[in-house]
């Protein structure tokens, strides 16, 4: 037997099995990323996919996402205000406190987690199932990239949406910690809406990170999809890669977006 | 044609282990073995949805692994292939999935395109069906659709993956039948897998034996009926008793 044959017939040991499907992943990964910004910027889009999708992602995901954001708006201005309280006994800057941080940080990130179960999950399911049927390979030889078919109108549908969708939940979660201020510790209003701890890098770094959220959910989500292996017990395990994957993703771009918005505007 | 040159392919273990063959232009070329030999494998390295480790498939006188993705389609925009469970496009109707590559691969004359799947209808018995969606579609209905998809774009190398699996004797001969027909119509080279052996070399030119992801014989029809590989012998004849 020539030496190749022997390499090919080597049984791999668990390290080098882990080490190179490492490597594998991350291949694919960057693959899907790179034909993802290929194919939005060349692909052809059939009439009202786009549309389509961000009625699945936007108008389906509005109501869960307003709901999560405002009851985390109220226990945090709960919270907030009693630790406050500890403190100084003044609460006339919690509601610009808890705008600042919500649309620099908690608004865009929790919503993306939010959108990362539901949505990632969905993207997930659909397409590996269509990879375990064939239906992906079909694609192919039909001429289509599944990259181009599948991932890019969730893509740029999501990218919309993720901002549409962080602005409205923002809001319903502001007002939920408004209201929870005046009941329970008698801050008015008007002195709860204020905007003047809000500056141009808050607002810049919110923004970026719902599009860094609304393009990573779906990419990592169709790379779980498309490298589905195995029957329907692979659908699940790649549903569940891409709900963990997904939240990691925006944990990660959090930190870095932060970060580059920290040094950048403060 | 085709040309298959020392390939190896491995998922957890090996599953194409050093197959050369080579398939003549216009042949109908049968590939047969037990049940996870590689021919599937094999048949996805040919249609580039699958990469070699080591060895070179060559189409067209293209090497497939060499190509990237965007130059693997134009290759591919001259296959057509059946898949085993035929891979239908569940939200789209018949005539959609028919249309779906001439569609994809720039025919916008509606006209046209409502001619080709009118004809490719036809010569697969179904004519009426276009407005059906898949899930309302017979095992062997469903396959006939995937036979129309995988010939409507008039492909110079066509890849059948089980076209008879799940399907009575009397529709797997019709449907061995039609792929032959159409095969000499069109002059296309075709590689089917089956596991039909009886029906499937009624219609063969050649045909390749695989076993442990080997290819362990490669001749005409008539010599693999009349081979003493004890192997061949066996499969080739459906014998109870014998090394497999």
């Amino acid at each position: 037997m020539s030496a190749d044959a022997d390499s090919m017939d080597r049984p791999r040991g668990p390290i080098e099995v882990a080490a190179r499907q490492v490597l594998a992943d991350a291949k694919d990964l960057q693959g899907v990323l790179m034909r993802t910004a290929y194919w939005t910027a060349n692909g052809r889009r059939e009439p009202g996919e786009v549309m389509r999708q961000c009625f699945e992602v936007g108008y389906r995901s509005a109501f869960f996402l307003s709901v999560t954001m405002g009851f985390i708006g109220m226990i945090l201005v709960f919270q907030s205000g009693l630790q406050l309280l500890r403190v100084v006994p003044d609460l006339t800057l919690l509601g610009a406190t808890f705008l600042e941080l919500l649309v620099r940080d908690l608004g865009p990130t929790i919503a993306a987690m939010m959108l990362a179960t539901r949505v990632g999950a969905g993207i997930a399911a659909e397409i590996g199932s269509m990879v375990v049927t064939e239906q992906v390979d079909a694609l192919r030889m039909c001429g289509v990239d599944p990259v181009d078919h599948l991932v890019v109108p969730r893509f740029i549908a999501s990218m919309i949406m993720t901002v549409v969708l962080v602005v409205v939940s923002g809001l319903v979660s502001f007002a939920a910690g408004g209201a929870t201020a005046w009941f329970v510790f008698d801050v008015q209003p008007l002195t709860y809406i204020n905007f003047s701890l809000l500056d141009r890098g808050d607002l810049i770094t919110g923004l970026l990170k719902c599009l860094a959220y609304g393009a990573a959910i779906p990419v990592v989500s169709g790379w779980c999809g498309l490298t589905t292996r195995g029957g329907s017990e692979g659908v699940g395990s790649a549903t569940t890669s891409a709900v963990v994957n997904s939240s990691l993703a925006v944990i990660m771009l959090d930190l870095l977006i932060s970060g580059v918005g920290f040094v950048v505007f403060v | 044609m085709i040309e298959v040159t020392n390939v190896w392919k491995r998922f957890a273990a090996p599953v194409l282990r050093d197959v050369t063959l080579r398939v003549p232009g216009g042949c109908l070329y049968g590939l047969i073995g037990p049940g996870a030999a590689g021919k599937s494998v094999l048949l996805k390295c040919l249609a580039g949805l699958l990469r070699p480790e080591r060895g070179t498939v060559q189409i067209f006188g293209e090497t497939i692994g060499a190509l990237d993705e965007v130059a693997l389609q134009a290759v591919r925009n001259r296959i057509g292939m059946l898949f085993q469970n035929n891979a239908l496009f569940d939200h789209l109707t018949v005539a959609e999935n028919i249309a779906f590559p001439l569609r994809r691969r720039g025919l916008t004359d509606e006209a046209e395109i409502a001619a080709r799947v009118a004809d490719r209808l036809r010569a697969v018995s179904l004519p009426g069906f276009e407005e059906r969606l898949p899930g309302g579609l017979s095992g062997g209905q469903k396959k006939r659709v995937g036979v129309a998809r995988a010939t409507v774009t008039r492909a110079d190398v066509v890849l059948y993956d089980e076209p008879a699996a799940g399907l009575d004797p009397v529709t797997s001969q019709k449907i061995f039948d039609l792929l032959r027909r159409e095969q000499q119509e069109a002059g296309a080279t075709v590689v089917m897998v089956s596991s039909d052996i009886d029906r499937l070399l009624t219609v063969t030119d050649r045909v390749g034996m695989m076993l442990d992801g080997a290819l362990i014989f490669e001749g005409t029809t008539a010599e693999a009926q009349g081979s003493l590989h004890p192997v061949v012998k066996q499969f080739v004849h459906g014998e109870v008793d014998g090394p497999l």
